[in-house]
């Protein structure tokens, strides 16, 4: 009879995955900045049901070591994180019906154990299908709508991240505008002014070295650094020309913010703009010339459509990058999610930590996702 | 017609081309051989101003190229380069069509043109058209990058070892496509070469290049008969001198009236094919025959050793 092949990375992972059940499910404050108290399942759900979790997980690691076929091993990941994630916000609902009126229930590590395993499982799965940019936009999709359709439900509100979430409610959607205006805006600016400086010191390669320097210098100021140092000029100009004050130009806010971030944003583009036209064949260059094509119709008809996965690439660093750094100008009071983040590590308060956190992060994966598509759909074309 | 009137090109103080004077005619294909460094693929490219000459001029049908505006000087004259330089973004088809796209030609007219070249070029449009460079084979490549070149009937075509990349059997097809081409439209060929073989099977005339300068310049004929240096001598080679020298000519320039017995041999084939089944059948003359079969007449053994012979000194 032939060996059985156990899937190498389910192995791997078997261990925490059966441990998870074991682990703290929910953590239970009395009030929103007490330290949390470890309960597991059975806390919630009692004994018997929490058994039953454990025996569940059991037969999941096994489905999980015998199945190899990748589209059912993502199917059974999808309804075991499902399943989990439906089982957190019940047995939130369940422990705060007996708790004190303040009361929080955030997931336990227990939790972010089993949920973490299964998505990585989740992941590698698709991976292993080797999806074209059509399947991964449809799961790109499918997992934004699951998400949507979650936090619409109300399965999770009983959360203390929602909890906070309804007590901020207006200051959240603030934050949100003022978070993209912060990212994306600086980014455009960005690119306005760095794909035509790449563009210019690609030709003349005396400029090259002294503008590519300089950018990398700005990159190395930390960013707490350069908002601050921004502070000074700007409040003076905003102190000397009334228009630019009138613009909402002022030392301290979103004027700063977006500086920096700009300027964080100027080397990845105009690297990568060099990079890209340099890659362009001498001898399609050469054609392109001979053949009668005007300065700007090489540009736009051979060199920059030839470039842009590798500007595409640029713009995907930087939109991540830039939506990371725009926290930290919430020290400055530029607005966005980041002051979340300083006014919770201020009150000790968690929860409001995490809704600056969580926002940011999925919003840097979307974007990641979204341009790695684009990429990948340029990319199949050719070249 | 092309004249080349004391073309230099200087970089940093040092000559590449170096006052280099010339005429090619009208319709034929004159081929520059040299090494590299030699500045042949300088001389070609101050033809249609990728590179700007130091001193002297370029004219083509007696207009100075200096005065037409580059863009339509380029647009006006073909240019097939070593790796074709086919835009990898864009179909075979619309690679064709980039100068009458440039030209403004309308879409229709365009597609018509991209059709008729391929199909001169023995190529299936329906299935080589939509597809991309790297989808192409280096043949395939090769015959995109001509019929793009004579998209919009230019009546000089720079070809600039366009055959380099090609194997050798490929590479023969090329060649005798191009001659092909050539005789049916008609158009001012200036070919740059390292090859000395390929010059003498497709040249009318030769320019031996070194050091900017034209060594010799003159039909291949007269390049294996009687070079003019020792550079040159080297180029065509001491040895199998005169086989080159029949491979040149074709038996048509050779008949006489007879009868001959056994295969007949065509009056387009080279001297030194007819020697060979000579030498092959155990024959001293073969009929000749036409394109069509129709006998013509005979060449002798004799003729074909005598039009080889060393010319007698003058």
């Amino acid at each position: 009879m032939p060996r059985p092949r156990i899937d190498r990375l389910s192995a791997v992972l078997a261990l925490p995955l059966l441990a998870a059940p074991a682990l703290s499910a929910f953590g239970l404050r009395p009030n929103r900045i007490a330290q949390p108290q470890a309960l597991g399942w059975a806390e919630a759900f009692g004994a018997p049901t929490a058994a039953a979790l454990a025996a569940g997980t059991l037969l999941l690691v096994v489905a999980l070591l015998l199945l190899r076929r990748p589209g059912l091993r993502m199917l059974l990941l999808a309804a075991a994180l499902a399943g989990l994630i439906l089982m957190l916000g019940r047995g939130a609902a369940i422990l705060l019906e007996q708790a004190a009126p303040a009361a929080r229930v955030s997931p336990g590590l227990g939790f972010w154990l089993a949920a973490g395993v299964l998505v990585l499982l989740l992941v590698d799965a698709f991976a292993r299908m080797q999806p074209g940019p059509a399947p991964r936009a449809a799961l790109l999709a499918a997992t934004l709508a699951a998400v949507a359709a979650l936090l619409g439900s109300g399965v999770l509100a009983d959360l203390s991240v929602a909890a906070e979430f309804r007590l901020r409610a207006a200051a959240f959607h603030k934050a949100t505008a003022d978070h993209l205006v912060l990212a994306f805006g600086s980014f455009l600016a960005a690119l306005a002014v760095g794909l035509p400086a790449g563009l210019a010191i690609q030709r003349h390669r005396a400029l090259r070295a002294p503008v590519l320097n300089l950018l990398t210098l700005i990159q190395t100021i930390p960013s707490i650094a350069l908002f601050g140092m921004l502070i000074v000029p700007l409040a003076w100009i905003a102190a000397h020309v009334p228009a630019a004050a009138e613009a909402g130009i002022r030392g301290i806010g979103m004027a700063p913010a977006l500086v920096a971030l700009f300027l964080y944003s100027l080397l990845p583009i105009v690297a990568n703009t060099v990079a890209g036209v340099d890659a362009v064949p001498p001898a399609v260059a050469e054609a392109a010339a001979g053949m009668g094509m005007t300065g700007a119709q090489r540009l736009r008809m051979v060199e920059l459509p030839l470039a842009l996965p590798v500007i595409l690439a640029a713009a995907r660093i930087v939109l991540v990058q830039n939506i990371g750094l725009a926290t930290v100008g919430a020290l400055i009071g530029s607005g966005g999610y980041g002051t979340f983040i300083f006014q919770g590590i201020g009150q000790t308060a968690t929860d409001l930590i995490l809704l600056g956190v969580l926002p940011t992060v999925a919003l840097a994966f979307l974007t990641s996702a979204v341009l790695d598509l684009v990429i990948a759909s340029f990319r199949m074309q050719p070249p | 017609m092309i004249e080349i009137e004391a073309l230099t090109k200087t970089y940093g103080g040092r000559p590449v081309v170096d006052g280099v004077t010339a005429r090619f005619a009208r319709g034929t294909l004159t081929a520059i051989v040299g090494s590299s460094g030699s500045g042949k693929t300088t001389l070609l490219r101050m033809i249609n101003r990728l590179v700007e000459p130091s001193a002297g001029r370029v004219l083509i049908d007696g207009k100075d190229v200096a005065r037409i505006p580059e863009v339509s000087l380029r647009q006006g004259i073909g240019y097939v380069i070593q790796g074709y330089g086919l835009f990898p973004h864009w179909t075979a088809a619309r690679n064709i069509g980039v100068v009458p796209t440039l030209l403004g030609w309308p879409r229709s007219r365009i597609k018509a043109r991209t059709q008729e070249l391929l199909h001169m070029l023995q190529l299936d449009p329906a299935e080589i058209g939509p597809r991309y460079p790297h989808q192409l084979s280096g043949g395939q490549a090769q015959r995109i990058g001509v019929a793009r070149a004579l998209a919009a009937r230019p009546e000089v075509l720079l070809m600039d070892e366009p055959f380099g990349a090609l194997d050798p059997l490929i590479r023969r097809q090329a060649q005798r496509d191009l001659t092909r081409i050539r005789r049916q439209l008609g158009t001012t060929v200036v070919l740059v070469t390292h090859d000395m073989n390929e010059a003498l099977y497709l040249g009318d005339a030769i320019a031996v290049m070194r050091d900017g300068r034209f060594e010799q310049f003159g039909p291949p004929e007269d390049i294996v008969r009687a070079p003019a240096t020792p550079f040159v001598a080297d180029l065509v080679g001491e040895t199998g001198r005169a086989l080159r020298l029949l491979a040149l000519k074709p038996v048509g320039t050779l008949l006489r009236a007879g009868q001959a017995q056994g295969d007949p041999v065509d009056a387009a084939a080279s001297l030194s094919d007819a020697l060979a089944e000579m030498i092959w059948t155990g024959r001293d003359r073969l009929p000749v025959v036409d394109g069509r079969g129709q006998g013509l007449g005979i060449v002798t053994r004799d003729d074909i050793l005598a039009a080889g012979r060393q010319a007698p000194p003058a």
